[in-house]
């Protein structure tokens, strides 16, 4: 019989949404056009519009040695053209946010090539050569895997995902890189992901409503969302896991 | 310093704080009778960045602004979520439940009674204002900080 991930144990809405996000057939859904120029000044990598700078010749011109591995896997887009390698980082509120840092490297370890993702308590960064990783990053802000409100692209003091929202709904965030407009309800980024200030505000659309947070969270919540506890099969799994290091730390001989 | 020890209590709202909700909440506050201290706590929010790529520029947050309390000006440098108070008595307590009811109206808070803020000097007081520190200063303020409390002179 075929091998046929699972991704997850659990039997609630969060575990579900896991195990959807973690699947490369799942399609996710898109719900907003940020647009790859949006990325760019987002992320202030480089001037949108700008060449890529590269951090060796392209692979073609650069005479790679005789190596059974490089016959066997193809090199993405950047890698051939021989890009620098950048990043993008979020911060996911605990408050019902639609992702959060484990999940993220899970899913785009499954999902995406030629990616370094790296797991935090409270934000995820994902390194990878540039004009790959600009096309990641659309889809990771376009698709279900964002909330404006919940999620923030923030490359450095990010601080935020465990805190009280603030009154308008938004995560705390110490340099105010978005904005809620409060009169068209749109989130704005008018800093890039380290906080500099951006010549134009990028929209990144509306914030989502309770019903649709509680939906496609991924994340446990005893006060707004659904308990861990409420997950039999989630506790169940753990539960055994646990068990099982604990007796392995003491070598047991069957 | 004297012996008697102070009620105090917590507000903790479910939200961080807007400093127009921050202002009206004081207000009503500060009117009470028999609140010694406020001590508004929450995330810093620094006047220029302070580490990282765009360290140094400037940070315009419109949660850093400055308040008016009873006619004296407040700078808000946190965006405020818990509000700490010591007391004379609990019979201020109503009040400021009262005063939370007029506030808080489109999410719950809570009410705390416990110890929140310093009673006795620590090295670092002993070390800032000396033996005979004064009991008031006690807890309002980081001994390390530059910056004194906001003594609400009640002009307004």
């Amino acid at each position: 019989m075929a091998y046929k991930p699972q991704y997850g144990p659990g039997s609630t809405t969060p575990a579900e949404n896991r195990r959807k996000y973690m699947d490369p057939k799942a399609k996710l859904a898109k719900v907003r056009d940020a647009t790859d120029e949006d990325v760019v000044l987002i992320m202030g990598h480089r001037a949108p519009g700008s060449a890529y700078p590269s951090a060796h010749p392209p692979l073609a011109e650069a005479g790679e040695p005789d190596c059974p591995i490089r016959k066997i896997v193809a090199p993405t887009e950047g890698a051939k053209a021989g890009d620098r390698v950048r990043y993008i980082q979020f911060a996911d509120s605990m408050y019902n946010g639609p992702s959060q840092p484990y999940l993220r490297s899970y899913l785009e370890a499954y999902r995406f090539r030629g990616v370094d993702p790296g797991t935090l308590s409270g934000r995820q960064i994902i390194e990878c050569r540039e004009r790959d990783l600009e096309a990641y990053a659309k889809d990771l802000i376009n698709t279900e895997l964002f909330d404006p409100a919940l999620t923030g692209i923030r490359g450095a003091t990010v601080h935020g995902h465990s805190l009280r929202l603030a009154e308008d709904g938004m995560m705390f965030d110490m340099l105010q890189r978005c904005i809620l407009d409060q009169k068209d309800g749109v989130v704005k980024y008018v800093k890039n992901q380290i906080g500099e200030p951006l010549d134009r505000e990028v929209k990144v659309g509306k914030p989502m409503d309770d019903k649709w947070l509680k939906a496609h969270t991924t994340i446990y919540h005893s006060l707004v969302g659904t308990p861990y506890r409420d997950d039999a099969e989630a506790i169940e799994y753990i539960q055994r896991i646990h068990s099982l290091r604990t007796k392995y730390g003491f070598m047991p001989k069957e | 310093m004297t012996d008697a020890t102070y009620p105090q209590v917590r507000v903790a709202p479910a939200r961080l704080l807007n400093p127009e909700t921050v202002e009206q909440l004081l207000n009503l506050l500060a009117a009470i009778e028999g609140i010694r201290k406020i001590v508004l706590k929450g995330q810093s929010i620094p006047a220029e960045v302070p580490y990282g790529p765009a360290r140094g520029k400037p940070n315009p947050h419109p949660m850093h602004r400055t308040i008016t309390v009873l006619g004296d000006e407040v700078e808000l440098q946190t965006h405020v979520g818990i509000i700490d108070m010591e007391l004379v008595t609990d019979e201020a307590l109503p009040a400021i439940r009262e005063a939370c009811d007029t506030v808080f109206t489109r999410f719950p808070y809570s009410v705390q009674e416990g110890r929140f803020m310093k009673t006795q000097a620590t090295v670092s007081d002993y070390a800032k204002y000396g033996p005979n520190a004064d009991e008031i200063l006690l807890g309002l303020v980081d001994p390390k900080s530059r910056r004194g409390p906001v003594i609400l002179q009640g002009s307004g």
